[in-house]
């Protein structure tokens, strides 16, 4: 390729980039999978989807050059060049050609991903190389020209299709569709709408292959088109469909396939797009490219860096704590007499400015919201794929595409939802013959659906597969050690197995669920979020698991604890769970104080004496707090809880900067600020400890 | 964030330009905090105070040093505040109703509220009247200047916000 990509990323420039081209390759990943069922199916390529990539193809060329990124513009000519083979007939749709656009779309994603991070291009440059070299051996042999010999068809005519246009022609008349051309006068003034509809009528009909001024006799005021059609009525059928004054329907080459009766258009000829402007008709698909398409944003959003919109965030908390304390002072004024109608009025201002406080406050959510759309299309595109590498007949469901989540939350989310969706199809829907013999229907369900509940979003994947084995699940889990023998053990405490790490129920592994890595990590991920997991099973009926996910992180729950006289918070979602315990039940062994948690030891930690705190004292039945960080579990022991709360997590400024335990602190409202623990440093601690001990 | 809190120091420095004969406008000027720790006066260069807020309650930060007395939230903002008292090594006393925090910022914009016994007035003097310190050391006191018949410690802001260790 011709230059090296030796410069650095990571700027400005980079990331509206990487952000613009990621869009563009987000297109081209959607329309390959289609293509690829189009492959599947047998059928042949589309010729708009075809189209959809080539333009995109093209958009990623111009913009890498705009960019100067050499190496990816210059990949993108080759792959618009391989597209523009597919276009024009010289490049078959077949399994090589779908494999190397699978891999060209895949490197582009990495080399983006090397801008991102401000790497080099050069080290793909191999790769780059490969695939520039694979391009040859999928082109067809050129096709022989002389088909056109058989049509009643002026050579001035021919001469001026072009490329792509006798490539459709060429196409039709293999499959022995009419060839017609359907010459008609317009008058000058309004010949963009006449032919507009013309062409919409035709193209309900067949495929208009090109449309072409025609020298003639019309009058002075009015000027002639004809119209190149391919079609499976008979000229006949054309005349009376199309209902335009003036037209006149030629056959130039009759088809092999008699006149059919009525039917409706071809879906080759006439892909769903019914809705095309008036300005689209006119020129005719495919429209010609326009050299500067891709300079120009197509929609009128602005992308805005998130970071941008915590600082908007937090400007809206600090705006919230000092309208706490107007309220205050309002108190105070209300508690003298000769301040009270002062007072009296001063709330009402305080009340709109709380409303106005309010709706700023969800304005400014509401911009980081995103729909989970996106992360949908790219689970059904893994769906598709995967159905077909497997050989299972699944449906797969989508509802609630429109519910909107946290831009970085949505972000997070689509590795833990593949992966549920992957456990679904690979290992809960059974084999065709498997669901006949238990008189399922053959064809398997999967559906997702998202909906809002409250400051959440409940994302609920479902599956009429086999339902988890609650006997293996067990049987595993003591294997493992994870569960004693004789432990009595809840429906739900069962089911909440699968979340153990290292469950896999089924023996083999499969590239699809990946090895050993299961639903644990997916609970963890989610957890990183701020949100749970929650699995229901009916043996040989199927499974459901819910996702449940605060809707921001730019305020995230915490709980408020007591310990001794001081306060503090711990983020919420690295709490897996609180008990209250019996003094008595805290072992010690070589000095380490554990807990009996259902059969695994627990190891903790007293915050009073992690933080030498002797104030006020401890209470007689103290909290344990149950923190996982990844894989790492440990018990805080704390006197109180004093409820949950939503924070915004402050950094604390001054001269101490090793606050070893402590990530920041949280203002309540209440003027005392509350320190929130750093869950990882004390967890992190603690092990070491357990280590040196 | 360099507006003053009503009542602050811009009151007070209208009350000291007032009761004093004007300077020389010749002579160039320092305006200095004045405050009192302890019966002793210690002033803050004027353009490192940000602000002066009255005592509000102050969470503990525990494993610190003890001059570091925990920290407040300004408007959302977490700032750790030193006993100046404590930092001077001096006992420490019964909180008292004229107790300030005199917001402290440095040019690299770190800060710090400083917990004083209270707020005198905002001093100006030439730049002539103020000299070295009796021992310079490595102590937080950078110079001593004359007022009237008793020299007020100039403080370092940088050196007040270095508080190394822990307890």
């Amino acid at each position: 390729m011709a230059k090296k990509g030796g410069r650095r990323g990571g700027n400005k420039a980079d990331r509206e980039f990487v952000s613009e081209a990621e869009e563009i390759l987000e297109t081209m990943r959607g329309r390959l999978a289609d293509l690829s069922d189009c492959l599947g199916a047998g059928a042949e390529a589309d010729p708009e989807l075809v189209n959809a990539l080539f333009r995109a193809a093209h958009s990623l060329k111009a913009l890498a050059g705009l960019f100067r990124f050499d190496p990816i513009s210059g990949l993108a000519h080759k792959l618009e060049d391989v597209l523009d083979g597919l276009r024009l007939g010289r490049v078959a749709l077949a399994a090589p050609l779908v494999g190397w656009l699978d891999e060209t779309i895949a490197l582009f994603g990495s080399l983006l991903g090397q801008v991102g991070d401000g790497a080099a291009l050069s080290e793909s440059a191999a790769r780059i190389e490969q695939l520039t070299a694979g391009v040859a051996e999928l082109t067809a042999p050129a096709q022989p020209q002389d088909e056109f010999a058989s049509l009643d068809l002026d050579a001035s005519v021919l001469r001026a299709l072009t490329e792509y246009e006798e490539h459709r022609l060429r196409e039709n008349i293999r499959r022995g569709r009419h060839i017609a051309l359907v010459d008609a006068p317009f008058e000058i003034k309004t010949f963009e709408e006449g032919l507009a509809e013309l062409s919409g009528a035709l193209r309900e009909s067949g495929e208009v292959l090109s449309t072409l001024p025609t020298p003639g006799d019309a009058l002075e005021s009015q000027i002639r088109f004809s119209l190149l059609v391919a079609t499976d009525l008979s000229p006949a059928e054309l005349t009376a469909r199309i209902e335009f004054p003036g037209a006149a329907v030629r056959t130039v080459r009759a088809g092999r396939a008699g006149p059919r009766p009525p039917a409706p258009a071809e879906p080759a000829a006439a892909p769903a797009a019914p809705a095309m402007t008036p300005a689209e008709l006119a020129a005719d698909a495919p429209a010609p490219i326009p050299e500067l398409e891709s300079l120009k944003s197509i929609s009128d959003t602005v992308r805005v860096d998130i970071r941008k919109l915590d600082d908007l965030m937090n400007l809206v908390g600090e705006l919230v704590i000092q309208r706490g304390a107007i309220g205050d002072l309002i108190a105070r004024l209300g508690g003298h007499s000769e301040t009270a109608k002062i007072a009296r009025d001063f709330t009402k201002m305080h009340k709109a400015l709380d409303r106005k406080l309010r709706e700023l406050q969800s304005a400014v959510l509401e911009v980081r919201m995103v729909p989970l759309r996106q992360v949908f299309e790219k689970v059904s595109r893994v769906v598709r794929r995967l159905r077909r590498e497997l050989g299972k007949q699944v449906e797969l469901e989508i509802r609630g595409a429109d519910t909107e989540l946290d831009k970085l939350i949505v972000e997070a989310l689509v590795d833990p939802l593949m992966h549920v969706v992957r456990n679904a199809l690979d290992h809960a829907i059974e084999p065709a013959d498997e669901r006949r013999a238990l008189l399922k229907q053959e064809t398997g369900r999967i559906s997702i659906d998202a909906f809002q509940r409250g400051r959440h979003v409940v994302i609920q994947v479902r599956d009429d597969g086999r339902g988890i084995d609650r006997a293996a699940l067990r049987g595993r889990a003591e294997q493992l050690g994870l569960v004693a023998p004789d432990a009595a053990l809840s429906e739900k405490e069962t089911l909440d197995l699968i979340f153990a790490p290292g469950i896999s129920t089924r023996e083999e592994v499969s590239e699809t669920s990946g090895r050993g890595v299961g639903m644990d990590i997916v609970r963890s991920n989610l957890a990183a979020l701020g949100g749970v997991v929650d699995v229901e099973s009916t043996p040989g009926r199927g499974t459901a698991i819910a996702m449940t996910l605060p809707i921001t992180l730019a305020i995230i729950q915490s709980l408020i604890v007591g310990v001794r006289d001081r306060r503090f918070a711990i983020p919420l979602n690295s709490v897996l769970e609180t008990l209250v315990i019996d003094p008595t039940a805290i072992q010690v062994s070589e000095g380490r104080s554990l807990l009996n948690l259902r059969g695994t030891p627990l190891l903790l930690r007293r915050i009073d004496e992690e933080f030498a705190l002797t104030g006020g004292a401890r209470a007689v039945r103290p909290c344990v707090i149950v923190i996982g960080i990844g894989e790492q579990r440990v018990g805080l022991v704390v006197d109180r809880l004093e409820g949950q709360q939503d924070t915004v997590i402050k950094p604390i400024q001054g001269p101490v900067q090793n606050l070893r335990g402590i990530s920041g602190a949280t203002d309540l409202g209440d003027q005392d600020p509350v320190l929130v623990l750093d869950l990882s440093a004390l967890v992190e601690d603690a092990l070491r400890r357990r280590e040196a001990a | 964030m360099s507006s003053a809190a009503p009542g602050s120091w811009e009151e007070l420095a209208r009350a000291a330009s007032s009761r004093r004969a004007a300077p020389a406008p010749a002579e160039p000027q320092c305006q200095l905090l004045c405050v009192r720790v302890d019966g002793t006066p210690y002033a803050v260069p004027i353009e490192n105070v940000r602000e002066i807020v009255r005592v509000r309650p102050i969470t503990p930060i525990p494993r610190t040093v003890s001059a570091v007395r925990g920290v407040i939230s300004l408007r959302g903002e977490i700032i750790q505040v030193i006993d100046l008292r404590l930092r001077l090594r001096l006992e420490p006393a019964a909180p008292a109703r004229s107790n300030r925090i005199v917001v402290v910022q440095v040019e690299d914009g770190r800060a710090a509220g400083v917990l004083v016994d209270e707020v005198r007035e905002v001093l100006r003097v030439p730049e002539s009247a103020i000299g070295a310190p009796v021992v310079a050391d490595a102590g937080i006191v950078a110079a001593l200047c004359a007022n009237g018949s008793e020299f007020v410690s100039i403080v370092d802001p940088q050196r007040l916000l270095e508080v190394e260790g822990r307890a």
